[in-house]
């Protein structure tokens, strides 16, 4: 089991790194993921806009390249180019500070990301524990972006947005801490490593609680990350749009690719935890770096598709009313949550922690014989 | 690298929570103080665990450190809420009475 | 590797010191929680060059997910900070909410007299115990397991003071008008 990208490194390659050799692959392996990440992020707005022109049988972009898909460049340049304004009565220190916020808590939590076995900058040992940590920085980046524009329709939409994802963290962390009981530790390798690479060994199939914990979990995510139907905090047709209203420029950039980047990272997690992650069948994980890029591709088609669901579900559902939503989170999800959590530890102490799919074929064979 | 940078630290912490407490008039920024000095016990109690014993009970107590520090905070602000519905003025001084 | 946890150490050490400095003397409540959340941050990467991992994701998920947005919150809810000078109830004008140079004082000589015991209380057992860095890893199952054999009390009573706190602060700081009509 490596721990960091840097002992796999040493370990395939035989070559033991000093400190600055060990600080010098991190950067590079930061800055690449970094960009990955980036890249990702600007692609969303294109495909949700291409999604979505698909839904409503509309063209959309299609001028810039080939079937628009230098959209987000043109969109990128056009962002840098924009006049910064920062209104006259803001906290500047803060206006200032919080797309920055909203953009680190983000991009911290792609330490742990695993995306194959070998490329995963840091696995710690409480790595889906530190991962809700740092995506919750991006609720105080919220906060404070609408609390420092001076402005009613912003302050709404931060104090939205931050109820919105303290409330939801609660489902969220109750359905990861039942996987937690089933992999029986915190690191993502641990956590990704216990499920095969077809889905009778995936975790959503592991028992039935687990099975409504995807949803559990997917329905939160999507509140934590302000998309639809849970887009109340940058509502269009109540808040003019929310707690980015009066950033312009790059600052209005950093907020919306750090939301596009955390959905992204959010299905990725879902993808890990629930449906097998990056795990491919036959072996062909010893085979190097051939191995390692099945690895990745595994993995990033299953967030891609998980992101498609999420943009389709955009596009479908209407806009869910604030106190609905607050309902929804305490009434129906928490209880589920907690129910799931009891329930997974019966199931684990009862079955000696075998998955369903393994109880059926115990029993096939013992009613063959 | 020893114990003593860490000590430093976690002292600077804790005088720059007193100066807080004491200084500031405003409820809010009094907790703000607590918090600072509730992080300078547990830093040492992580410390010490690291340099001094090797059993891991240091980190155990500062995880109740942050626990205690949560709930408290969550009543304190909880109270301040309600004085200022109450009283309307969150100055340390205007709270002198037991019942309103 | 040493190298590398003495930046990490740097650098979460100035986070922490100077975010604490500035919650001490930050002129505006709003910016004070935002230094605070850089402290508390800074807390977390001392935590990790520590080794104890579990420690610093709870500080991030409890202080920087709960306990600031909490502050923040309470912050709006009473005010801002745009109440510097008040009276109080027999008109006589009261110290300023965020202190003056007075209150500085006096906190400033608390804090060293502290400091002074502090040192002398320490530099004993400093200086009597041998400092020596000892090799041992911190793992969420030795966490876990003194949490549910040695410390099981101590955890039982932190559940039943958490569902306290839970509850006490929903009754404390429900809305006044609706108490009002109840009573």
């Amino acid at each position: 089991m490596n721990e960091t990208i840097v002992s796999y490194l040493g370990e395939t390659l035989g070559y033991s790194f000093n400190w600055a050799g060990t600080l010098a692959i991190f950067f590079i392996a930061s800055l690449v993921l970094a960009s990955i990440m980036a890249l990702i992020g600007g692609l969303g707005t294109y495909a949700e806009r291409k999604i979505s022109a698909d839904i409503q049988m509309r063209y959309g972009p299609n001028r810039v390249g080939p079937y628009g898909i230098l959209q987000f460049l043109a969109d990128g340049v056009k962002m840098l180019l924009k006049e910064d304004c920062i209104p006259r009565d803001s906290d500047r220190f803060i206006f200032k500070l919080s797309p920055m916020l909203c953009l680190v808590g983000v991009l911290a939590s792609l330490a742990v990301l695993p995306t194959s076995s070998g490329f995963i900058l840091a696995n710690l040992n409480v790595g889906i524990f530190y991962l809700l940590g740092a995506t919750s920085v991006v609720g105080v980046g919220i906060f404070l972006g609408g609390y420092s524009s001076n402005s009613k329709w912003a302050m709404l939409g931060g104090m939205r947005g931050a109820a919105q994802i303290i409330s939801y963290e609660v489902p969220v962390t109750l359905t990861i801490l039942s996987i937690v009981l089933i992999a029986g530790g915190l690191s993502m390798n641990t956590l990704v490593g216990g499920q095969g690479a077809f889905p009778n060994d995936w975790y959503i199939f592991h028992n039935p609680f687990s099975f409504i914990g995807f949803f559990v979990y997917f329905i939160g995510s999507l509140a934590e990350t302000n998309r639809a139907p849970f887009d109340i905090p940058e509502a269009e047709s109540e808040l003019v749009s929310g707690y980015h209203t009066e950033f312009s420029g790059m600052r209005f950039a950093f907020f919306a690719l750090s939301e596009y980047i955390e959905v992204f990272v959010l299905c990725a997690i879902a993808a890990a935890l629930f449906l097998g992650g990056y795990n491919i069948p036959f072996g062909l994980q010893e085979h190097g770096l051939l191995g390692q890029l099945l690895q990745l591709a595994v993995f990033f088609t299953k967030s891609f598709f998980l992101y498609y669901v999420v943009i389709w579900i955009r596009w479908t559902l209407p806009r869910m009313r604030v106190d609905h939503l607050m309902i929804l989170c305490w009434k129906y999800l928490t209880p589920i949550a907690l129910l799931n959590l009891v329930g997974t530890a019966v199931w684990m102490y009862c079955f000696d922690g075998k998955s369903f799919y393994m109880i059926l074929k115990q029993l096939f064979v013992a009613s063959g014989q | 690298m020893g114990i003593i940078p860490y000590i430093v630290v976690s002292s600077i912490l804790f005088i720059c929570g007193i100066i807080v407490m004491i200084a500031r008039k405003n409820i809010i920024a009094i907790l703000l103080g607590i918090e600072l000095v509730l992080n300078a016990a547990a830093l040492n109690f992580v410390a010490f665990t690291k340099f001094n014993n090797m059993n891991i009970d240091g980190h155990v107590f500062a995880l109740f450190i942050i626990l205690v520090a949560a709930a408290e905070a969550a009543v304190g602000l909880a109270i301040v809420i309600r004085f200022f519905q109450v009283r309307e003025s969150i100055h340390i001084d205007s709270a002198t009475q037991l019942q309103s | 590797m040493n190298m590398f946890l003495m930046i990490i150490f740097t650098l979460s050490a100035f986070l922490a010191v100077g975010g604490a400095l500035s919650v001490a003397f930050a002129k505006n409540l709003i910016h004070a929680c935002v230094y605070l959340l850089f402290s508390l941050i800074g807390v977390a990467g001392l935590y990790l060059t520590l080794g104890a991992e579990f420690v610093a994701a709870t500080q991030l998920v409890v202080y920087v997910g709960g306990v600031v947005v909490l502050l923040l919150f309470a912050i709006m809810l009473t005010g801002g900070s745009n109440l510097h000078h008040v009276t109080s109830r027999f008109g006589l004008e009261s110290t300023p909410l965020m202190g003056n140079l007075r209150t500085y004082i006096m906190g400033i000589v608390t804090a060293l007299l502290l400091i002074a015991v502090l040192c002398n209380v320490l530099q004993g057992s400093i200086s009597a115990s041998a400092v020596v860095e000892s090799k041992f890893s911190s793992t969420v199952e030795q966490i876990g397991v003194k949490l549910v054999t040695d410390h099981i009390l101590a955890f039982e009573i932190s559940s039943v003071l958490l569902l306290g706190a839970l509850v006490g602060a929903a009754i404390i700081a429900r809305p006044y008008r609706s108490s009002e009509t109840e009573n």
